[in-house]
Order: structure tokens, then C-alpha cells, then sequence
């Protein structure tokens, strides 16, 4: 694992919480083959430019390492002067920068909001699974926030959390889903996130917000 | 993002072996509704219940499309009767009992229990008026339960009421003798009863219970039975029974955990307090569903032969474990039930003459309920009716735990013969009664068995 060498990424460049207003930030991501020590290059090259991590997600698939994250700096360096000095510190890794600059408006909404539900679709692998999925899912406004799939064989698994809008109801997206599915030899699956949340981490049990304040705004406990 | 194995695993929970939240069940304190007047304690009583059970429906059919789990029964549990409807006649307590069946299925609810009486210790006059009218009552209604609690550790068991219950079966199937006696599976007789048990028929809501509360009653005996399955299939070498132990446990523990986001959810939506979870691994008919073949997975092949016992008594106690680490509210009977006619492997066990009455008797001693849900001949007489009772109640009461009678002599049936519940009810080969009618002169002294000593426990 990249992470091996030299500590946290973390630990190496301070991950002090949010910036200060006049900071400028980046999103930073790098693909490579993966090897031992990419995450201490790729941190090492930002800390050298005045860079704090304010957040960051790693992984590797098939072999290949990847990694996301956005870095704060005082005096903001140019879009090239970051792509150069990740590369050079990295150059025996062979790395794959993109950067892209945080904009002021990035704290807007720029998607709904909505209850986060886990979507699971299983069955045998064909072209084009996820791109409908997403089409669907995009069609009634559900965003997207984390996804993982991955064929073994001929069997297709797909993991995604995803943000369903208040208006539109779990039901909706579950049918067209499942229609979906019984077309493809797929099963497809749509639960609220609380239930994985109930059945796998030991903490109390919440519910939703929702429920909460429908709850209290109608209660039946003082007749 | 949760680890994709986990979503697999809950999932797999859900949608292959059948984990369903059995039954959301609401408790309704009915003492602010008594008057010495019926149409006035029957008017109060369905004012009552629609106020807090209109929207149960409603709000469940909500939680499920929010949660895709489903919510099998829908369910109400009343204080009891016995006292309710203090001092009222015969005719008064079957109005009240009308009135919760026109109710019930007004605000769809399947079940409505608490035609009840708590009589461990003595009777009053309501009381013993309850109990001789529970073969009207349950021959009459459809979806009116009830319940008798004969025994308590800290009383002793009432052996007048023991020895009037075992004439109620005879009448109470007479009466619904076309559909093989099954009013009596709607009467369950208890020793050391639970207030806040969410499952029929002997739900009822007990003292120091809030005005309104939900109860959930998990289920999931397929989903125990796919864990130790899998367990035992593909662990690197054989489990110990404490491994075994272990994998159930991590499974209550999923069970339970659904089961209280449920509840939570629907009585936060209701705005009445949530209660408890009860986690029990009541059986359905459908194959997969039983915890008959839990034991089978466990390695005792021949249910009710040697090890049954033993099995059932890890598999129980590897239940509770597991349910009240995910809860602090866990509650009712919490274990695993027995329930013959509703549960395919044993009623197999039944018709191939390896699970026999005694061994059930025994296997009660370390699980949850007991005689639950048997067949037997329709001409057993009432004494040895309720000498079975007094048996079983006699169990619980010395060990310190809920034991119950729900058993059914079929009428015009005889032992080996088929009798047919429908439904989660299902059906079974009537089981023998070795050595009854032997029973009547004990049964006839009456009077009350003193509760037990609480030291020198061995």
C-alpha cells in the first residue's frame, strides 16, 4: 500500500479543519500504477508548496491507485506549478495529475438534497449497467455521492449511496429500478442508509430527521 | 460509505431469508374508558382506539416504503378486560368484546389482544365471568384474542382458574368445530405472563405501561438458519457449538437492530412512546422459516430426539444475548418459539413420531412460550386439559420464567388424524396425550399450588 511509507498523509501535512476565507483551494486527483510511497510523494510535493490537506480518499483497484483530495494554500500556486511539482516529486511513479480549482461559489448547492439511500444491483454482467443506473437515477434528480462496482466472473455487483430528493419517493426510484433489473437479469435493491447504519455499527439507533419532526408536530402522547 | 460486504449481508437478510418486522404492535391503556355503564365503556373504548390506532396503518405502510422492510401485523394490545370492564355482566364483557372486533378491523389491525385476565393469585367476579365467556367470545369474534394468566413465581398458581380453562378449550372448540377447534388458538394461558409481549395471542398491556406505546415483535428463524448454514458450510473446520453460539448471536443482533429502527420510526411518526423490541424466532409454515430447522442446522437431524433440548437451549440464550446488546429496549418473550402446527420441521418432526408431547414439555423449559400451538385428540377431557396446563405453568413458575399452554383438542378427531389451522396458523398430525385421563382428582382439589421457595435454588 502507498500509504506504508512515512506515516499518514494526514500527520505529514497537519489536517487543520477548515481554511481561512482567503485561502485558496484545489481538488487534486492522481492516478498510478500503484506503488509503495505514493501518498507520501503526492503530500510531500504539496506541503513543499505551502498546501494543507483538508480532505482526502484514497484507494486501489485492480492494481491501480488512485486519490482524491482537496488542498488548501495561503499563497496559491498556479494550476501548473502544482501538475509540475506532484509529477517531479513523483516522476519513478509515472503519476496522472488533474487539478481543478475550488470556486468562491462552491459552497451553493449545486445538486438537491435529499435522504441517502444505499442502491444494490446484482446479477450477470452486461454492458451498460452503470450508465443506465445513473441515467435513471440522474432522470429523478438522485445524486450520486459514493459508488463502488465490480464484475468477478460474470457476476456484477454495484454498491452506491445515493440522494434521493424529499419529493420523490423511495418507491419510485425502487420500481423503476427493478423494472430495470427484471429486463437485464439484474436484482435490484433500494434501502434507506439507516438501515445499514442499525444492523452494522454498534451505536444507538437513529431515524430520520423527518420522523423526528412529524413526531413532535403531531403528537398523540398528551390526549 | 459502508463496506460493501455489509450491505450484502443485511441485504441478504431482507430480501433471501425473509427478515420481516412480524408485527408492529400498539399498547392502549383502556382504565380511563371504564364505566359502570356498557354502551358507555364500549363508546370510550372504540373513541379511544381510533384516536391512537386511526393512523397505525397509515404510518406503517410509510415506514415500509421508507425502509423496504416489511411489516407483516399490525397489531393492538389492551389492558385487561378482566379489570376494564370491572363489575360488568356477561353481556356487558361481550359487548365490549363486540366492539373491540367492529374496531380492529376499522382501523386495520389483524389482531386485537387484552381479552384478558391476571388471575395467578385469585379472581374476582369479572373475572371469572371473563373466563366462562371466552368460548362466546372467541367463537363469535374474529379477530378478539385472550389471555389468562394462571401463575406467577411470586404467587403460585391459581388452580381454580387452571382447572376452569381446561372446560373453556372443550367449549371454545365445540363451538368452532368446523374449523378444527382454532378458537382456541386464539387463547393463550400463561404463568408469569409479560406486559409488553407484542405477540399473539397474548398480547395485552400491563401495569406501569404508558397511555400509548409500540411494541416491536422481529421474527428472522430463516435468517438463523442461513447464518449457522453458512457457518458451518464454510468455516475452515468444523464450528464448536460456541462458535455457533457466536454467529447467532451477531445475527440477533442485526435482527434486533432493524427491529427497534422500526419501532422507533413508527412511534415517532405517531408521537406515542416506543417500548420494546421483542425479538423471537416465531415460526411461520413456509419452509425456511422455522426454527425447527435451525436445530436441524445445529446437526440434531431428528428433531425431538436427543440434543433437541440441549440445541434449542444455546439457540435461545445466543438470542438474548445478541438482542440485548443491540438494545437497550428489549422486551416481551425474546427467544425462540416452539410453535408446532406453525412451524413445517416440526410438525414433520410430529408426523414422523420423533417429537412427542413430553419432549416438548421439556424443551419448553429452556426457550421462550411454551406448549404452543398443538393439536391434540378432541376427546381429551377437560381435567387432563388442564393438568397439561398446570404442567406447563408449573415450569415457568418454579424456573422463574414465561411459560404457556396454547394447544387445541380437535373435535371429532382422534390422535394421528390432520388437524388444519390455515394461514401462519398452519396444520399438523394431532399429537397423543400419553396416559391422560388420569388427572381429574389432582385437577379437582382446587385452591391454589403456593408459589415457589426463591432460595436453595438446585
Amino acid at each position: 500500500m502507498s500509504r506504508a511509507a512515512g506515516g499518514s498523509a494526514g500527520a505529514v501535512l497537519g489536517m487543520k479543519g477548515d481554511p481561512e476565507a482567503s485561502m485558496s483551494s484545489f481538488i487534486i486527483s492522481v492516478t498510478a500504477a500503484d506503488r509503495v510511497g505514493i501518498v507520501y510523494s503526492v503530500t510531500g510535493a504539496l506541503l513543499d508548496l505551502g498546501g494543507n490537506v483538508l480532505e482526502l480518499s484514497q484507494t486501489v483497484m485492480r492494481g491501480y491507485f488512485t486519490i482524491i483530495l482537496e488542498a488548501a494554500f495561503d499563497s496559491p500556486p498556479s494550476h501548473a506549478q502544482i501538475v509540475e511539482a506532484l509529477r517531479e516529486r513523483g516522476k519513478r511513479f509515472d503519476l496522472h495529475v488533474q487539478v481543478t480549482e475550488v470556486k468562491d461559489g462552491r459552497e451553493q448547492e449545486l445538486v438537491p438534497s435529499g435522504e441517502k439511500f444505499i442502491l444494490t444491483v446484482l446479477g450477470d454482467d452486461s454492458p451498460g449497467i452503470v450508465h443506465n443506473i445513473a441515467g435513471s437515477l440522474a432522470a429523478h434528480g438522485a445524486n450520486i455521492v459514493d459508488l463502488h462496482a465490480r464484475v468477478e466472473g460474470r457476476r456484477f455487483s454495484l454498491v452506491m449511496e445515493a440522494m434521493i430528493p424529499h419529493d420523490l419517493t423511495p418507491a419510485a426510484i425502487r420500481s423503476e429500478l427493478e423494472r430495470y433489473g427484471k429486463a437485464h437479469k439484474l436484482e435490484a435493491f433500494v434501502q434507506h442508509e439507516d438501515i445499514f447504519a442499525a444492523t452494522t455499527e454498534p451505536g444507538p439507533v437513529r431515524i430520520g430527521a423527518s420522523a423526528r419532526v412529524q413526531g413532535q408536530g403531531d403528537s398523540l402522547a398528551s390526549n | 460509505m459502508h463496506r460493501t460486504e455489509d450491505v450484502l449481508a443485511t441485504l441478504s437478510m431482507i430480501r433471501q431469508y425473509k427478515l420481516d418486522v412480524r408485527t408492529v404492535t400498539m399498547g392502549i391503556d383502556l382504565a380511563p374508558c371504564s364505566s359502570p355503564d356498557a354502551e358507555i365503556l364500549c363508546d370510550r373504548i372504540r373513541a379511544r382506539l381510533v384516536h391512537y390506532a386511526g393512523r397505525l396503518r397509515a404510518v406503517c405502510r410509510e415506514v415500509e416504503g421508507r425502509y423496504g422492510i416489511p411489516i407483516v401485523n399490525r397489531r393492538i394490545a389492551l389492558s385487561p378486560i378482566g379489570r376494564v370492564a370491572a363489575g360488568h355482566k356477561t353481556e356487558g364483557l361481550l359487548a365490549v368484546a363486540r366492539t373491540l372486533d367492529a374496531v380492529a378491523a376499522e382501523v386495520g389491525v389483524d389482531l386485537v389482544g387484552g381479552f384478558t385476565a391476571l388471575v395467578q393469585k385469585g379472581w374476582t367476579e369479572s373475572e371469572r365471568r371473563l373466563i366462562a365467556a371466552l368460548p362466546e367470545v372467541l367463537s363469535t369474534t374474529r379477530r378478539v384474542c385472550a389471555s389468562v394468566n394462571v401463575g406467577t413465581t411470586a404467587a403460585g398458581i391459581n388452580m381454580d382458574a387452571v382447572a376452569a380453562l381446561g372446560g373453556v378449550l372443550k367449549e371454545t372448540a365445540e363451538r368452532t368445530r368446523d374449523h378444527d377447534g382454532f378458537g382456541c388458538a386464539k387463547l393463550v394461558v400463561f404463568g408469569n405472563a409479560t406486559n409488553d409481549n407484542p405477540f399473539m395471542a397474548g398480547a395485552f398491556h400491563g401495569q406501569g405501561e404508558p397511555d400509548c406505546v409500540i411494541n416491536i415483535g422481529v421474527s428472522g428463524p430463516g435468517v438463523v438458519k442461513a447464518a449457522v448454514e453458512d457457518l458451518v458450510a464454510h468455516a475452515p473446520s468444523r464450528p464448536t457449538l460456541g462458535d455457533i453460539a457466536e454467529e447467532i448471536k451477531s445475527t440477533a443482533f442485526r435482527v434486533t437492530r432493524v427491529g427497534e429502527l422500526i419501532g422507533r420510526e413508527v412511534a415517532a411518526r405517531l408521537g406515542v412512546a416506543f417500548g420494546i423490541v421483542d425479538l423471537s424466532l416465531a415460526p411461520t409454515p413456509q419452509v425456511g422459516d422455522s426454527v425447527g430447522e435451525i436445530l436441524q442446522a445445529m446437526g440434531v437431524s431428528r428433531l425431538g430426539g436427543p440434543g433437541s433440548t440441549a440445541a434449542l437451549a444455546l439457540l435461545n440464550d445466543a438470542v438474548k444475548k445478541g438482542g440485548s446488546y443491540a438494545s437497550s429496549s428489549v422486551g416481551g418473550l425474546s427467544g425462540a418459539f416452539v410453535a408446532v402446527s406453525e412451524d413445517s420441521a416440526l410438525a414433520r418432526a410430529v408426523e414422523a413420531g420423533d417429537l412427542t408431547l413430553a419432549k416438548l414439555e421439556a424443551m419448553t423449559a429452556v426457550c421462550s412460550v411454551g406448549l404452543d400451538m398443538i393439536a391434540v385428540p378432541g376427546d381429551t377431557d377437560a381435567e387432563t386439559l388442564s393438568a397439561l396446563i398446570a404442567d406447563e405453568v408449573a415450569i415457568g413458575v418454579i424456573n422463574h420464567k414465561t411459560t404457556a399452554v396454547r394447544v387445541i383438542p380437535v373435535p371429532g378427531k382422534k390422535a394421528g388424524e390432520r388437524a388444519v389451522f390455515g394461514g401462519l396458523f398452519g396444520e399438523m398430525e394431532i399429537l397423543p396425550i400419553h396416559a391422560a385421563g388420569g388427572s381429574a382428582d389432582f385437577v379437582r382439589h382446587g385452591g391454589r399450588i403456593p408459589a415457589p421457595l426463591s432460595s436453595l435454588r438446585n
